[in-house]
């Protein structure tokens, strides 16, 4: 673990980590986004799901452990990001995000990145491959961060994606 | 999470999201989410269960290859902790209508 939690954080995060305590959370953090207008961008994949090359991301905070950690002191969060290499075994990986326990997925990293069973799935021909790297959020993303975040970091990221030849994108939240 | 996806989807590569936080996921408007009334940290759900994980993963993936609109939301109801789950018959995305777009 690379952040500090404070007893507070603990509190909260137990709290927090009760099913229905989330979706209280969800509600109140709904009420206060902005709406992004009533048209939500779609594509189609291109091309069978046997043939095509799949990138994860997650807002679960997690890293290498040589990149900078995710900013935990700004209050706003941080809409930086972190590339995790392809071929990264995830035992390698650590995680910095004091707003969510995330014991469980230091345990098993599987359940906010499941690079091991989409290469499972890779070899199976279920899709066609993984893609070259894949990308870390910490999300809880908001003030001065959000701008950052919608104009810069993320459009960023999915220009990386397009470079990558990537056909879908598996996002997880934490 | 959802405004992460609605950029990728912007250039053009199709996204799904697990969502464990309904109306945020709803009030950003994401291109296709699977929700689960889960802790958070937990949306593939429970560490070394992969059949539970691999049941989120190909539910996405099936969702993926059938939305035919953006903002769906799929519902399947799974209980925290109170669920058997087996593993997927990977062989439907292989199949049927809507397996090759």
């Amino acid at each position: 673990m690379t952040e500090k939690r404070s007893l507070g954080d603990r509190i909260g995060n137990w709290f927090f980590g009760i099913p229905a305590v989330a979706q209280i959370w969800a509600k109140l953090l709904a009420r206060d986004s902005q709406a992004q207008g009533d048209s939500i961008p779609f594509a189609r994949l291109a091309k069978p799901l046997d043939q095509c090359r799949a990138a994860l991301l997650t807002t679960g905070g997690i890293h290498l452990p040589e990149q900078p950690p995710f900013d935990m002191e700004n209050p706003e969060g941080d809409a930086s990001y972190r590339e995790i290499p392809g071929d990264v075994a995830l035992d390698q990986l650590v995680i910095t995000h004091k707003y969510y326990n995330h014991k469980d997925a230091d345990a098993d990293p599987n359940i906010i990145l499941p690079l091991d069973h989409f290469r499972d799935l890779a070899s199976r021909g279920v899709i066609g491959q993984v893609a070259p790297r894949h990308f870390s959020f910490m999300g809880h993303i908001e003030g001065a961060q959000l701008p950052i975040l919608v104009e810069q970091t993320a459009p960023e990221v999915a220009a990386k994606l397009r470079a990558d030849g990537v056909d879908f994108a598996f996002l997880t939240p934490a | 999470m959802g405004l992460i996806a609605r950029a990728i989807e912007a250039v053009g590569i199709p996204t799904v999201t697990i969502s464990i936080a309904k109306d945020l996921t709803l009030a950003v408007g994401v291109p296709r989410a699977i929700f689960v009334k889960w802790p958070l940290g937990h949306p593939l759900g429970e560490p070394h269960n992969p059949a539970q994980q691999r049941t989120m993963i190909f539910l996405a993936l099936r969702l993926l290859q059938e939305a035919q609109e953006p903002g769906i939301l799929q519902e399947p109801g799974f209980r925290w902790r109170r669920e058997e789950y087996a593993e997927p018959d990977w062989s439907q995305l292989r199949s049927g209508p809507g397996a090759h777009p």
